[in-house]
């Protein structure tokens, strides 16, 4: 094992020629490696574990929501005393269920997987660079990534537990250990991990950053960046900009659970104070999850479209028009939190206005494919389900951004709905359609298709059916977060509809493991995938896959946009970016 | 196989998944009009279905509309043999078009539910009945004024044990204040309330008024108020996660008619005059002298 990566592949000239030079020992190449496509495939392995755990939890509470009160098969025994006893979840362990299943989705598989894997992966391969501008600070900041994930994970086994005040922590439940069932520890432990991550993401934006301006190959103009590039690179202010509040507000947190102060509480502090923090960074936080996966998503229709992007600059200015105006929204999480009503009618003025450019992309995507040759292969269907998906949950999304509709369903499964649509229906299923369509570069092999499409069907259909009845119950009255949905006369009608979302969730579940497998299976018995399995026009197809050490052998010259397929006048359908347009090929300038 | 066989079997095979799994829900849940918003019976409520079904016919317009459009390129767009894709990097005229009509529709949609929003948040009528809601690890307290009519003045650094509300001591207004842990409404009176929490954020959420407000420690919030349609039984329900016992953090409400209402006031405003009598309150002679006064009227 101690050789390459590139020796899973049948390796080809370039790669071959790069290993000589390159030979490195087993801890260089596999644990401290400093290039950027080692680093981005640790994100994705390291958030593959995570997304494991996620979805387990998930399981739990899916499980507890349709059989309160009953011993968990299987597992029940062997969950630590703090979450069941005797195989019963408790209703504090189920508050820690929830609150780690968020803390982990969002901030140790979303955010690794599409900013970290794919960011640190595709950057320097796209804009035509070596590796990225800063590799050791790169490597650095997937270290403290995974240390932040132990740290979160390590709360489950201390005294009282994990964090369960919610992954939004709002105080004085999260600062007041007396009010939380004393889970001094945990919830510090969930401060602390929080830092370390948010340490993790502002290094790895300062290096994107730095790349996408510094790095791009000649011919390379900002106008000739791929939409994921420009997607990233916005991504990384947001993340620049966002998450050092959110680091500020952990240390104040942690500050109040074991220093005395009182920065959240109601007694000479505030605690609207630390939801003002959270959510000032919580929003961009949404659209830090959403933007990479809109990127991907970008790339892969044209290819299988076989068609340029449809208003490849509407695109771009829709992203900066979310970057700038996804600072001026939080509030809108706190319509009815007890904040200023006239703040709350100003908030929800500019959520309105932010939904604008998000239209604007779905049109977008729409005019893509009008007119296409489309085929439907698995990266390119799950794409095409992002767009239907991301519609759903941003029509939702205008349900609570009307102040007095809130006023009904905060809080409620509704905002669970939506937020699973724009956050699984959206971005998770972008990244699949990531994996699906760069799997052959990173390992220089294929997924298999089949497996692909039935992976794509099940998780599909299992999706739909797991969250599209959460739009019912939260209509109907349920609250989010509670243990127990029997608890309640007008809750206990619902049950039937629980019971089923559980079992469409349980399939959604096992649907992964097809995935996986065929992830896993594919490293070795995958068909070989050549350069350029998609005949794709970006640069990242223009070097063998997958990359040997340093990417390319001479920097390459760009000449075109990243999206010129079906040029007329041409004999095949594409041209790359740093191909020279043949005699004859009727480029559109735009 | 064409991949346009395909497609078809396999949207309806999602069509099938999608019925079987929806009559696998038994009979009383589709009849007992579970698959929308509970029965409403305030009257801020009505309205805010009115903005609900708006929305939800908006959307769901736009989502049909644009779905059978998205799905009727794929299929009309699908490769075949000799199908070549045009050439286009869009236009600029369409761009304009889908920016300027989102705008439009979602500015004319902030305009209804920022003059809804306000009409809720108006001032409360003078002749609101006033209750005073608390919230704590896990339950609720009501309290309501006494004869006065009046409710006596809290501040929120005060809560301890002895009281339970808060009370400032020298506010006499407080002191024939009475409790109660179901909240009893009389239907069709405006009912202002004043939240507060003793200790974490809790929320006050009932799904048949279409009202949810947050209580939140260290302050009053003084801007709910609503007016009921109907009598009936509720549950007062806890929506913000507020530690191990929030599932269960709930009260009874019942709406009464008036005349139930009084009846029900009255009963607790002599047993608050009883316990007051029995034990030693500091309270001024004069102000007692005043109650058993009020006490002897009809």
């Amino acid at each position: 094992m101690s050789t390459s990566v590139t020796n899973f592949v049948p390796s080809e000239d370039a790669s071959a020629h790069h290993e000589e030079h390159h030979h490195q020992n087993f801890f260089f190449t596999y644990i401290w490696s400093v290039d950027h496509k080692m680093i981005g495939l640790q994100y994705l392995w390291t958030s593959f574990v995570f997304l494991l755990l996620g979805g387990l939890l998930a399981m739990g509470i899916r499980y507890q929501l349709a059989y309160p009160g009953t011993e968990v098969p299987l597992i029940g025994r062997l969950l630590p005393a703090t979450v069941a006893s005797d195989g019963i979840i408790l209703p504090g362990g189920y508050n820690m269920l929830f609150t780690m299943h968020a803390t982990v989705m969002v901030f140790l598989v979303v955010m690794p997987l599409l900013i970290g894997g794919f960011g640190n992966y595709l950057i320097p391969l796209k804009i035509g660079a070596g590796d990225m501008a800063f590799p050791t600070l790169n490597a650095m900041s997937y270290w403290l990534y995974v240390v932040s994930g132990l740290v979160i994970l390590a709360s489950f086994f201390v005294g009282g537990g994990a964090a369960s005040s919610g992954w939004t922590a709002y105080a004085p439940l999260s600062s007041t250990p007396a009010y939380n069932n004393g889970t001094q520890i945990g919830q510090s432990l969930w401060c602390i991990g929080l830092f370390i991550n948010g340490l993790s993401s502002i290094a790895g934006a300062t290096n994107y950053i730095t790349t996408i301006i510094n790095m791009r190959a000649p011919g390379m103009t900002m106008f000739r960046l791929p939409l994921s590039v420009w997607a990233l690179f916005i991504t990384a202010w947001l993340l620049l900009l966002a998450v050092p509040v959110l680091s500020a507000a952990a240390a104040m947190l942690f500050c109040d659970l074991n220093v005395g102060t009182t920065f959240f509480a109601a007694q000479g502090g505030q605690p609207l104070l630390w939801q003002h923090l959270f959510w000032f960074f919580g929003h961009p936080e949404v659209y830090i999850m959403i933007l990479p996966a809109m990127g991907l998503v970008s790339e892969i229709l044209p290819v299988f479209a076989r068609k340029p992007i449809f208003g490849y600059k509407a695109m771009v200015w829709a992203m900066v028009a979310i970057g700038f105006l996804g600072f001026v929204v939080w509030g809108h999480h706190m319509f009815v939190s007890g904040m200023n009503l006239t703040l709350g009618a100003a908030f929800s003025v500019s959520t309105m206005i932010i939904a604008v450019p998000s239209a604007i992309k779905t049109f977008n995507w729409m005019g893509t494919v009008w007119r296409g040759s489309i085929t439907f292969t698995t990266p390119m269907l799950f794409a095409l389900a992002f767009v239907s998906m991301f519609v759903i949950g941003g029509l939702s999304g205008i349900f609570m951004a009307s102040t007095p509709v809130d006023l009904f369903v905060h809080n409620s499964y509704f905002i669970v709905a939506h937020i699973h649509y724009v956050l699984f229906g959206g971005s998770l299923f972008g990244a699949f359609a990531a994996i699906y369509f760069w799997y052959p570069k990173m390992f220089g092999r294929m997924m298999n298709p089949t497996l692909g499409q039935i992976h794509f069907f099940t998780v599909f259909i299992f999706f739909n059916l797991t969250f599209f009845p959460m739009h019912n119950l939260g209509l109907g009255g349920m609250m989010r977060r509670i243990a127990d949905p029997t608890a309640y006369d007008h809750l206990r009608a619902l049950q039937p509809m629980n019971v089923f979302v559980s079992w469409a969730a349980f399939g959604m579940g096992l649907s992964t493991l097809i995935f996986l497998w065929n992830f896993i299976w594919s490293i070795r018995h995958g068909k070989p995938a050549g350069k350029n399995p998609w005949d794709s026009t970006t640069l990242e197809w223009t070097v063998p896959s997958p990359p040997g050490h340093g990417n390319f052998d001479q920097t390459p010259i760009v000449y075109n946009g990243p999206y010129e397929y079906s040029v007329p006048g041409m004999q095949k359908d594409f041209l790359p970016q740093n191909e020279k347009a043949p005699e004859g090929a009727r480029l559109e300038l735009h | 196989m064409t991949m346009k066989s395909t497609l078809t079997k396999i949207l309806l095979f999602a069509a099938l998944v999608l019925l079987v799994g929806l009559a696998d829900v038994p009979a009383a849940v589709r009849d007992s009009n579970l698959y929308w918003a509970p029965e409403c019976v305030t009257v801020g409520g009505q309205k805010t279905d009115s903005l609900l079904n708006f929305i939800f016919y908006l959307t769901g317009s736009v989502f049909l509309l644009t779905q059978t459009v998205y799905i009727y390129y794929l299929v009309k767009y699908r490769k075949r043999p000799g199908s070549k894709a045009y050439y286009s990097h869009g236009n600029n005229k369409l761009e304009f078009v889908w920016t300027a009509i989102p705008t439009a529709i979602f500015i004319g949609l902030v305009i209804y539910s920022n003059r809804l929003w306000n009409e809720f948040h108006s001032e409360p009528p003078a002749d609101a009945i006033k209750i005073d809601i608390v919230g704590y690890q896990f339950g609720w307290d009501m309290r309501y004024p006494g004869a006065d009519g009046k409710l006596g003045k809290v501040d929120t650094k005060l809560y301890s044990q002895d009281n339970k509300f808060a009370l400032v001591p020298d506010d006499t207004s407080g002191s024939d204040d009475f409790s109660s842990t179901e909240l009893v409404i009389p239907v069709g009176k405006p009912v202002h309330i004043y939240l507060h929490s003793r200790d974490v954020i809790h929320s006050f959420y009932v799904p048949q008024f279409r009202i949810y407000q947050a209580a939140v420690p260290g302050r009053t919030i003084a801007w709910v108020w609503f007016q009921t349609i109907k009598t009936g039984e509720f549950q007062l329900a806890c929506s913000q996660i507020c530690g191990s016992g929030h599932y269960n953090m709930k009260a009874p409400i019942r709406v009464v008619t008036p005349e139930e209402f009084e009846k029900w006031q009255a009963g607790k405003i002599a047993a608050k005059a009883q316990e007051t009598k029995t034990t030693s309150t500091p309270v001024s002679p004069a102000i007692i002298a005043q109650r058993n006064l009020a006490e002897q009227q009809p």
